[in-house]
């Protein structure tokens, strides 16, 4: 029961991740490869404003969504001004120096030994160290990311960012301001990973550098592509789908060291096979009429 | 400042590494057109065959150099036939997409097969040094140069003089018009490819010799020539190669000199390059080398 309930916590994260990663990458076709480093600083704050500053629950939501929020401003206004495969790279760069921060900037974030001891969110005077109040709570939180996310992606504005990926030109000639709608895609999904990384530092109570590397961008990237990117019903059937299909092997004797790696094997498996049969429609869009 | 000399030659060092990587990196992407984010996973895969037939299979280092060979050969041949060609033709984002996942599956594969520590390739006269002046260096060390240098000439020769050349070059210049010329570009393509691979590999295997090989050390090699690629000139080859000895020298004398409280801790060596892209990307987007317009 209580593995149940690890797998429906770990599902509710990823939940909010990967729907925010798909308003950037599946409806506005930005190959953002920063949305871990936005995680991460959720993640981050979180941990180090509950323990050092000792700052309640809400507040620590509400800063790391801010700090998210600030870093997507950054990044946009920095990375939107590239086009194609270079807005890609600039993404990556941006999100490698701030790994590489976690790591080296010992003095704040004790570096590959992570932030442990973070306290379990306090709600109207109740610490919710129970997993099932938890859940209760990460619950709560998921619905309301995932109806604010629905109202974006069915908004006016989540049909111009869907228009500028398919036509960036013609939505610039019906006087749509392309990057402002770029950068403002960007800061919500920023905003909202910042929101999944706080929940992960509270659910895990531990933080470290190693749960926010490259391989947790692929992993985003197969769940946006896996569900149709800019579907967003897909990518909630395709975040259960990859969240727990590797989940049976632990029922065999395996080594750890070895599924760990059998389960990004299995996930980058599912990601070839599934570009390799719509790869004539994936980039660039095209509509089936 | 006596510090100088010895930042250069280790400069020099890691410098003939990049460009050994980088090489093949711009070549992939000069004929292409893609962005091969598995070339460090490439290489490091490389590197552990070397590994598993010197050590495991207790091969000479000629034949385990054969064997290498022929196995990064066909590796690099198996890339390209499953996770490029089926579909560079559609957009330049879609082999973005499955070199991730093929840099993943590498990097799984090593770890489950050799596990996740470090492992190093023996090399017997490592311990003893040679002493110029002010600067220690190993024979590994100079070999590592010398044949980097002897890589690059003749990459510069089979670019720049024979027929193979022109028509690589063609076909980065521009590809319909190449292949308008009757080149045949898919054979090219598994030509440059593979050569760039093996280019990556041999740089692979000299890591092993210098410090370790660990599972996870591809990502950052892609990025370094990620970064030299970007500083000189997207496919500019030379332009590359200038970059990896620019970026080699900027970090270790980033990282080695000392500033007083300014000091960079050795761990920002890495963010360096990153760094760069980013600054290049920002201020000259068609690099440094490069005199054609973009668009941005």
């Amino acid at each position: 029961m209580e593995y149940i309930l690890h797998l429906a916590i770990l599902v509710g994260i990823y939940l909010i991740l990967a729907q925010s990663c798909n308003l950037t990458i599946g409806l506005g076709r930005l190959f953002n490869l920063a949305h871990v480093a936005s995680y991460a600083l959720g993640g981050y704050v979180t941990a180090l404003a509950s323990t050092e500053l000792e700052m309640g629950f809400e507040r620590c939501l509400i800063s790391s969504a801010l700090v998210a929020g600030l870093f997507a401003t950054l990044l946009g206004g920095i990375a939107l001004r590239l086009a194609g495969d270079y807005f890609a790279i600039g993404t990556l760069a941006f999100a490698s120096i701030v790994s590489s921060l976690l790591i080296n900037w010992k003095s704040v974030t004790k570096g590959v030994l992570g932030i442990p001891g973070i306290p379990r969110p306090e709600i109207a005077g109740v610490a919710l160290y129970d997993n099932v109040q938890f859940g209760c709570l990460l619950g709560v939180i998921v619905i309301a990311s995932l109806v604010i996310l629905y109202c974006v992606f069915s908004s006016p504005f989540g049909r111009v960012l869907r228009g500028q990926a398919e036509d960036q030109l013609a939505m610039m000639a019906l006087g749509r301001d392309v990057r402002l709608i770029n950068t403002l895609g960007f800061l919500i999904a920023s905003v909202f990973a910042g929101v999944a990384g706080s929940m992960f530092a509270y659910y895990i109570n531990y933080i470290d550098p190693s749960s926010f590397s490259f391989s947790e961008m692929v992993f985003l990237v197969t769940i946006v592509v896996v569900g149709s990117p800019g579907s967003f019903w897909g990518c909630i059937a395709a975040t259960f789908f990859l969240v727990l299909l590797p989940e049976p092997m632990r029922f065999i004797e395996l080594p750890s060291s070895i599924l760990g790696p059998m389960r990004q094997m299995i996930h980058s498996l599912v990601l070839l096979a599934v570009v390799w049969l719509n790869r004539a429609k994936l980039f660039p869009i095209q509509r089936e009429v | 400042m006596d510090i100088v000399p010895q930042l250069l030659v280790n400069a020099a060092i890691t410098g003939s590494i990049y460009a050994l990587v980088a090489v093949g990196f711009s070549l992939t992407y000069g004929v292409l057109k893609i962005l091969n984010f598995a070339h460090g996973h490439l290489m490091m895969t490389g590197a552990y065959l070397f590994y598993f037939f010197t050590v495991e299979m207790a091969l000479s280092v000629p034949m385990a150099a054969l064997a290498t060979c022929l196995a990064s050969i066909t590796m690099a041949l198996i890339a390209l036939v499953i996770f490029v060609n089926p579909f560079d033709r559609y957009s330049p984002m879609l082999p973005l997409v499955t070199t991730l996942a093929l840099a993943t599956i590498l990097e799984s594969c090593i770890s489950m097969i050799f596990g996740v520590n470090v492992r190093s390739l023996e090399s017997g006269s490592s311990a003893e040094s040679y002493q110029i002046g002010s600067i220690f260096i190993t024979p590994l060390q100079l070999v590592i140069i010398g044949t980097a240098l002897m890589f690059l000439v003749s990459i510069a020769f089979l670019m720049h003089s024979t027929s193979f050349g022109r028509r690589v070059r063609a076909m980065s210049e521009r590809l319909a018009a190449a292949q308008a010329i009757a080149i045949n570009s898919p054979a090219m393509k598994g030509v440059v490819f593979t050569l760039g691979t093996i280019f990556s590999v041999y740089a692979g295997i000299m890591i092993g010799y210098e410090t370790n090989l660990q599972p996870t050390m591809g990502h950052g090699y892609t990025m370094k020539a990620l970064a030299a690629m970007i500083l000189g000139g997207l496919g500019n080859l030379w332009g590359t190669i200038l970059g990896c000895y620019t970026i080699s020298v900027l970090e270790n004398f980033a990282v080695g000199l000392d500033f007083g409280q300014y000091s960079l801790p050795a761990g920002y060596k890495d963010a360096f390059a990153y760094f760069i892209i980013l600054m290049v990307l920002l201020i000259r987007p068609e690099g440094l080398l490069s005199f054609r317009r973009r668009m941005a």
